[in-house]
């Protein structure tokens, strides 16, 4: 008997034996079965900006766990060696991790919270749910990046359990996510409203990739549509594209791309653009939307400043959106 | 029977279809999401804890 999985927008209706087109959630005797709960290929201690997260505990480190698996095929994906992987082949081994060991390591390490990262959370949905809510009960806290490929159900489920989330919004046109990634940009949209609303900390990723979503216009109706739903103060990075996977055709982003970039979003009104994935001295920093005064002096993912005092800028007493502490 | 009559029937019998379908469409509720169950194992090799100080090579 056939089962449909109706964990993301692609519903995919799964033969018997057969798994999804995330690889880890297959039919197994008419039951859909998630084969990657408690097994994740990777559990690295990452200082929390490199998620990236600028505005959520500055400097501190945070355990991140990842399963193999994705929902979502980018040409250009970095992470393609796991995200791609399927189980079964036997090329990428796990640990044996169930939940509570996740938290009792989260607390050996003394992290303050647990990302679900690096691959995409979303399919492995029930593990980082139960994790994330056993966490929460420990007094651990809950970080998501992810694509948002999800469904509105087990999204807003997910995110009474979560804290802070980076969701990518890899381009502003259907084309794009139909043509680069294999998915599509409205349930995204609707991903980041929904996360928004549920006022966990939001910031959002940008990868910008030359010739494919680098054009002025676009990135000007991205910061657009990202100040009109969620608001100015929602962080936005600029990531650098390098040559990977199924792209390695196209050079990797300069610098003069992600300055222009920045350029156009803070002047469609966004407080808070970054540059990543490249050096760059002003992109890393916070500024204070109010005196413009430097708040968050970083230099790649080490912090050299905090001037914040108890969220707000030293010199206007501005709050500054985030979580500090 | 006359032809009046039938046609009549007819035309009941049809509206109590459209009439229960519309029904039964209106209850019908999109259906809940459904966690998949925990397999037992791992369909690929399992591998001992590692240093997991060490950070990340993966992007994110």
């Amino acid at each position: 008997m056939k089962v449909q999985c109706e964990l993301c927008p692609k519903l995919c209706l799964i033969e018997p034996g057969q798994s999804g087109e995330c690889r880890v959630r297959i039919n197994i005797d008419g039951v859909l079965r998630t084969v990657v709960y408690g097994y994740p290929c990777s559990i690295h201690i990452d200082p929390i900006e490199k998620k990236p997260l600028f505005h959520f505990l500055p400097g501190s480190s945070i355990l991140s766990v990842a399963t193999v698996g994705c929902n979502l095929h980018c040409k250009n994906c970095q992470n393609w060696e796991i995200s791609q992987a399927n189980p079964e082949d036997g090329n990428i081994p796990a640990y044996n991790c169930p939940p509570e060991r996740l938290v009792t390591e989260t607390n050996k390490y003394q992290c303050p919270s647990i990302a679900y990262t690096y691959t995409d959370p979303i399919v492995y949905y029930e593990y980082t749910y139960d994790s994330a809510k056993l966490a929460h009960e420990a007094g651990i806290r809950n970080v998501l990046v992810t694509a948002g490929y999800i469904n509105e159900e087990p999204w807003k489920k997910l995110l009474q359990h979560v804290d802070a989330a980076n969701i990518d919004l890899k381009a502003i046109t259907e084309e794009f996510y139909r043509d680069v990634c294999s998915a599509t940009l409205k349930p995204v949209q609707n991903a980041l409203i929904l996360a928004k609303a549920s006022e966990i900390l939001l910031e959002v990723t940008n990868l910008v990739i030359p010739t494919l979503n680098d054009e002025p216009g676009q990135l000007r109706e991205l910061a657009r549509w990202i100040k009109m739903n969620l608001g100015a103060d929602t962080p936005l990075h600029f990531s650098g594209f390098y040559p990977r996977y199924q792209m390695r055709n196209l050079p990797a982003t300069s610098l003069r791309t992600l300055e222009k970039a920045r350029k156009i979003a803070m002047g469609e009104g966004l407080n808070y653009v970054y540059i990543g994935n490249v050096a760059s001295k002003e992109g890393q920093n916070t500024y204070c939307p109010g005196c413009k005064g430097l708040l968050i002096e970083r230099s790649g993912y080490t912090i050299l400043r905090n001037r914040l005092r108890f969220g707000r800028c030293p010199d206007c007493n501005k709050e500054i959106y985030g979580v500090w502490r | 029977m006359t032809r009046r009559k039938f046609v009549r029937k007819l035309i009941g019998a049809g509206s109590m279809i459209v009439a229960g379908a519309s029904l039964f469409a209106k209850k019908a509720s999109p259906r809940k999401f459904v966690r998949a169950i925990r397999f037992k194992g791992y369909p690929g090799p399992v591998k001992p804890m590692e240093n997991i100080l060490k950070q990340g090579k993966w992007s994110g």
